[in-house]
This record gives structure tokens, C-alpha cells and sequence, in this order.
């Protein structure tokens, strides 16, 4: 066993169940060491991979690969790969030791390695002292540190984890994602992650593969899937977005302007689309600024001031425009240039590069 | 919420329906202490004898010995097979399983009379009439359904991902099945162990038709006892079941009572 860990490989995996589709042609490529989050709102075929990754789900279409070789038809006992189940499923009838000691007692591993292994994975999570404890004894995040433990301690080179902090209270779910994050940093192995938390998506991987319908729609390190998402759907599940619908009015070198009503927005873009054709931006809240007396920007629009929250390190603004509807903008609080009020006349501003073009998807969601 | 108390009339028929049970196990207690020579009730006083009568003979003890041996081989077998044949049903889990779960219930639903008929037919060609394998085959078969009850409700009960766990940290199906999915339905196999053991240990009419002189088990002798002679050792021994059938039904219940928790 490399202690890189493994490279896997999905290629034009699909799952139908009788006429229904619960995963489309996925293929994804997860590098040795690296930690990939699935991401995708609920019933999008999530767990699904994940199950067709560790083997109790067969899939219906392609094939998967561990290190090149194709483990399609290997039953889940022979792979090899440490899991933990959404829901952690550990087992109740055991302590927290003989949990953690199961995947050992499995590979008949003598007595005193064993122990000693147990004690080192429940140092790791931190749960030394909760060893003679049952499940039902423990909290939802110490539960969830005895399955990490157990998926860990035979030293997997692949590690599968379904939702493994859905069950945390948002602190402890912060706690514990930097912990799996030092962890992975530690021990190099592959991770393959399954969320439908955006945050957690963000911060823990190294890439990330977001997922639809059973479809992949787009994946990259989270850095470019925020600052360049592909379709509607991407840049609307991954952070907020305001859109900005208009017809191409003007291609120039390295961007294209859009018109809609009386409104002028430039952006940048590699390849700008046919003149005359629909196009569609989207614009990050916290990208745009309020412009005072006299500033420009590259884009700039006039709104008022329509609703605003507090939220403690930032202002969010909903700010009424006459050609885009309302556009939502977050201001951070130490520094805000005013003091919001409604009925306040504003003037946005944003860099071209900040509108990003993308597909419009929600058309052939509504068909699907 | 608040619960719905019982009306009057709810109250009173509980109260015959639950007489009625009970008058017949409670008349044999006075009857069993009685001072006569014969099944009646006590007339100048209470006495013991007719315990004694049966705690010193060889007949009832004999008796009594190979009940409880054949009720235990009979058990051994229906929990063996039952549990498996439950566990099966569920991994498969195809509407065929659910047609053979159905069929194992049949001893239980066909009357019982009918079954001895049939078994003493081919018990004849097998060489098994009048033997201790005999009686507890039989015993053995007609208890499976009490398994396969309880154990397919404990299954039911029994969280899948376990076994995918089990599975997926390498475990083979035979240790998935001794670690994991045994000792958590072990108290389904206990229950339906216990239904089984009562179900052998009190069987007449099947006993009637396969067993005649070697194999003599105990609700035998008091069926014969009642035909022949009227002696109130019958009584006596009656008592002894009713407590000792209650004390197994107290452990079912006091187990079920720990899974509850
Ligand atoms: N055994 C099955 N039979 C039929 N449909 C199924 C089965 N398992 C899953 N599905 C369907 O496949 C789709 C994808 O399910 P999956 O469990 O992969 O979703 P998920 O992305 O993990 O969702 P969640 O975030 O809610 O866990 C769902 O619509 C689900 O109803
Ligand atoms: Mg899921």
C-alpha cells in the first residue's frame, strides 16, 4: 500500500434505477493524496458515487479505476477503502475501542498491535479517554470522530466520507473541519468527500466536483469554481450571485458589452458571444463597491437603497436598479462609506472582470 | 395527549376475559394440594403429598427429564434453522422470500392434528417412530415459524448500514454475520428460542400419533394419567408446568425488555 495514497477514476459512470437516472455519465479523475468534495444539492447522485466508489451500488454504466486498474466488479469487502457513512453507522453493540479495533479483529491482527493501533487512531481524533464508552454514550461530533478513527486505523489509502459533519452544530462542524483538514495534511492520503455544504466544500478540498441531477457540471479547485463558474447553477449553489440578463451589444479584444435597457455592462472575456445574442452575468455580492461623488468604475449603476441587515461583519443591501431588478451587495461594516437607510439613492461600481459570463442552465433544469 | 381511559363496559369484559384464562390454570393449585386419593378438591386439609408423589417417581421424573431433552434438541434445531432462514430472507429480500417466509409459517397455521397424520406416515418408512429423533424432528419443525418471527422482527430493526460497514472495513460475510448481525438480533433469537422450547415442551396431539412407549414425555403421562387412574400427582405436575412455562415467558419478557432499552 502506497502511503500516498490511491489514484482513482470515474469514467461515464451512470446508476439508473428502472427509469430513473441517479447518476449521468460522470467522469472524474481524483489525484494520489488529494481531497475531492463532491458537492451538489440533495438527491443529486451524491451518495450514489460515493456507494459505486466503495462498491455497493453496481453501476449501471462505466467503469472505475484504482490506480489504472479497473476494480468495477470488486465486491466492497476486497477494496480496501476506509468509509464513513453518512450517519457514521457505527456499531452500537460495541465500545468505542472494539469499534475502532473491528476493521483490525477483521484482518486477524494479533492482540497487542492491535491495541496498540486503537489507542494511536483514538489519540488522533482525540478520544483516548471515551475508549470503554458505547456510541449511544457519546455526542453527535465525538460519534463522528470514533467513525473517522475506525475508517482510519487499518490505514487506508482511500478514504470515502458521506456527509460526515451534517449532523454538527456550525461551531463544532468548524472545529472539526479544520481537524480533518490537518489530518489529511498529515497523513497524505486521498480523500473523496460528499457535502451539500458549500463552506465546508470550499475550505476542506482541493478541488472540487459539483453535481446536479446526477450530472457533473462543472469541477476545479474551489478558487475557480467561485471566481469562474461556467453556468447559472454553479455560480448560484457555490456563494451568492446576482444576474445580470442583456443582449451583446459590442465584442472588443479580451471582453463584451451587454445593453439592457438603458444600462451599459462591460466583461471581460476570452471568446465574446455573436453580437445581438442573449447573455447572461453574474456578479458576486461583495464584488461591487458604492461609488461617492464624482468616482468612476468600469461598470457603474444607479439603484436605491430598497431593504438592508446587519450581519455583524458586513452590511447586505438590496438595492433596486431599473434595468436589472435588485441587486443584492454586501459591504464590509468597518469601513462602509455610508450608513445604510432606505430610499437611499446609490451608485454602484464593478471592475469588468468581476461580471463573469456564464450559461444559462436553469432553462434545461426546468426540461429535465 | 391525553390517553382515552377504558369505559365501564371495556373494564368488565377485560376482567371476564381475563377470568375465564385463569380460572382453569388456578383450580389445579387447591386441587393439587388436595388430602384425597383422588383428583378432587381439598376436603379436611392441605397437604404436600402428591408433590412428593411426583419429586420421588421414577415415571414422572423420567418423564419429565426427556420432555425437557426433546424440547431442547427440538429448540436447538428450530433456532439453527429458523435464524437462518430469516437472515436469508432478508439479505435477499425478493418477493420469492417473502413467499417462503410465508410458507414457514405453515406449522403454526395448519392444524396440528393433520400435520401428526402426515408425519406419522412417513415417519413409518424412516424408522422414526417411538424415537427420542423423532419426537424432537417433529418438536423441531413445528417450532421454525416461532423463530422465524421474532428474528425476521429483529432484523427489521436491524440498520443496513452496519452490514455495508461491516463490509466495507473488509469483513467476510461469516464475520459480518458472528460480529455484527447475530449479537445485534440475538434477543429476536432468544424470544423465538423460548416460544419454540414452551411450544415442545407442553405438544401433545403430535406425540400422541408418533410416540408410544419408549418416548413418553410429560403432558403424555398426564394424558394418560387423566384416562386411567385420576391419581392428583396429575394436578401437582400441572402446577409445575404452569410455573415453570410462566418463568421462561418472565425471561422473554425481561430480555425484551433490556433490547427496549
Ligand atoms: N435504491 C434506490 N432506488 C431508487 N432510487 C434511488 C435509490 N437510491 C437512490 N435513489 C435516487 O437517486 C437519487 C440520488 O440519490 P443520492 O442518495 O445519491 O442523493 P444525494 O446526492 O446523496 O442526496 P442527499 O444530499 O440527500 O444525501 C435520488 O433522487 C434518490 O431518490
Ligand atoms: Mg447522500
Amino acid at each position: 500500500m502506497s502511503a500516498a495514497g490511491h489514484a482513482l477514476a470515474l469514467r461515464g459512470l451512470s446508476k439508473r434505477y428502472g427509469s430513473f437516472t441517479a447518476v449521468a455519465d460522470v467522469s472524474l479523475e481524483v489525484g494520489q493524496g488529494e481531497f475531492l468534495t463532491l458537492l451538489g444539492p440533495s438527491g443529486s447522485g451524491k451518495t450514489t458515487i460515493l456507494m459505486c466508489i466503495a462498491g455497493f451500488v453496481e453501476p449501471s454504466e462505466g467503469a472505475i479505476l484504482l490506480d489504472g486498474r479497473d476494480i468495477t466488479a470488486l465486491p466492497p469487502e476486497r477494496r480496501d477503502f476506509g468509509m464513513v457513512f453518512q450517519g457514521y453507522a457505527l456499531f452500537p453493540h460495541m465500545t468505542v475501542a472494539e469499534n475502532v479495533a473491528f476493521p483490525l479483529r477483521v484482518r486477524k491482527m494479533g492482540a497487542a498491535e492491535r491495541e496498540a493501533k486503537v489507542r494511536a487512531a483514538l489519540d488522533l481524533v482525540q478520544l483516548a479517554a471515551f475508549a470503554e464508552r458505547r456510541p449511544s454514550q457519546l455526542s453527535g461530533g465525538q460519534q463522528q470522530r470514533v467513525a473517522l478513527a475506525r475508517a482510519l486505523v487499518f490505514e487506508p489509502a482511500l478514504l470515502l466520507l458521506d456527509e460526515p459533519l451534517s449532523a454538527l452544530d456550525k461551531k463544532l462542524r468548524a472545529e472539526l473541519q479544520d481537524e480533518l483538514k490537518a489530518l489529511h495534511r498529515r497523513i497524505g492520503r486521498t480523500f473523496v468527500n460528499v457535502t451539500h455544504d458549500q463552506e465546508e466544500a470550499l475550505s476542506l478540498s482541493d478541488r472540487v466536483a459539483i453535481l446536479n441531477h446526477g450530472r457533473l457540471i462543472q469541477q476545479g479547485a474551489p478558487a475557480e469554481l467561485y471566481e469562474a463558474p461556467r453556468t447559472r447553477f454553479v455560480a448560484d449553489f457555490l456563494g451568492k450571485s446576482n444576474f445580470l440578463a442583456g443582449t451583446v451589444q459590442e465584442a472588443f479584444a479580451g471582453g463584451f458589452a451587454i445593453g439592457a435597457g438603458a444600462t451599459r455592462v462591460v466583461t471581460a472575456a476570452a471568446a465574446p458571444p455573436a453580437l445581438g445574442s442573449r447573455a447572461l452575468l453574474s456578479l458576486r455580492p461583495e464584488k461591487m463597491a458604492l461609488l461617492a461623488e464624482g468616482e468612476t468604475a468600469e461598470n457603474t449603476v444607479q439603484g436605491v437603497i430598497a431593504g438592508w441587515s446587519y450581519l455583524g461583519a458586513g452590511y447586505a443591501l438590496n438595492v433596486e436598479t431599473p434595468d436589472f431588478g435588485t441587486l443584492r451587495v454586501t459591504l464590509p461594516t468597518w469601513n462602509a462609506p455610508i450608513a445604510p437607510r432606505e430610499g437611499l439613492a446609490v451608485r454602484l461600481g464593478w471592475r469588468a472582470a468581476a461580471s463573469v459570463p456564464v450559461l444559462d442552465d436553469l432553462d434545461q433544469d426546468r426540461a429535465a | 395527549m391525553m390517553a382515552h381511559r377504558p369505559g365501564w363496559f371495556a373494564r368488565i369484559s377485560a376482567g371476564v376475559v381475563a377470568l375465564y384464562l385463569l380460572l382453569p390454570i388456578s383450580i389445579i393449585i387447591p386441587v393439587s394440594m388436595t388430602d384425597q386419593r383422588f383428583l378432587s378438591l381439598p376436603k379436611q386439609g392441605l397437604s404436600l403429598q402428591h408433590y412428593v408423589t411426583v419429586l420421588f417417581s421414577p415415571e414422572w421424573l423420567g418423564s419429565i427429564w426427556q420432555s425437557f431433552l426433546i424440547a431442547l434438541a427440538a429448540t436447538g434445531l428450530a433456532v439453527v434453522s429458523g435464524t437462518l432462514c430469516a437472515i436469508g430472507c432478508w439479505r435477499l429480500a425478493r418477493r420469492s422470500t417473502d413467499l417462503l417466509r410465508a410458507l414457514m409459517l405453515l406449522p403454526i397455521i395448519i392444524p396440528s392434528i393433520v400435520y401428526a397424520i402426515g408425519a406419522y406416515r412417513y415417519f413409518a418408512g424412516l424408522d422414526l417412530l417411538d424415537r427420542f429423533l423423532g419426537v424432537a424432528l417433529a418438536h423441531g419443525v413445528t417450532g421454525i415459524p416461532y423463530v422465524v418471527i421474532t428474528v425476521s422482527t429483529a432484523l427489521a430493526a436491524f440498520d443496513p448500514r452496519l452490514e455495508q460497514a461491516a463490509r466495507g472495513m473488509g469483513a467476510s460475510l461469516s464475520q459480518t454475520l458472528r460480529w455484527v448481525i447475530l449479537p445485534r438480533i440475538m434477543p429476536g433469537i432468544l424470544s423465538g428460542g423460548i416460544f419454540a422450547f414452551i411450544h415442545s415442551w407442553d405438544e401433545l396431539v403430535i406425540v400422541l400419533f408418533i410416540a408410544s412407549r419408549d418416548v413418553f414425555t410429560l403432558p403424555r403421562r398426564i394424558w394418560d394419567g387423566i384416562n386411567e387412574n385420576l391419581d392428583p400427582a396429575m394436578a401437582a405436575v400441572a402446577v409445575l408446568l404452569v410455573v415453570f412455562t410462566t418463568g421462561l415467558l418472565l425471561l422473554d419478557l425481561a430480555l425484551r425488555r433490556r433490547r427496549a432499552e
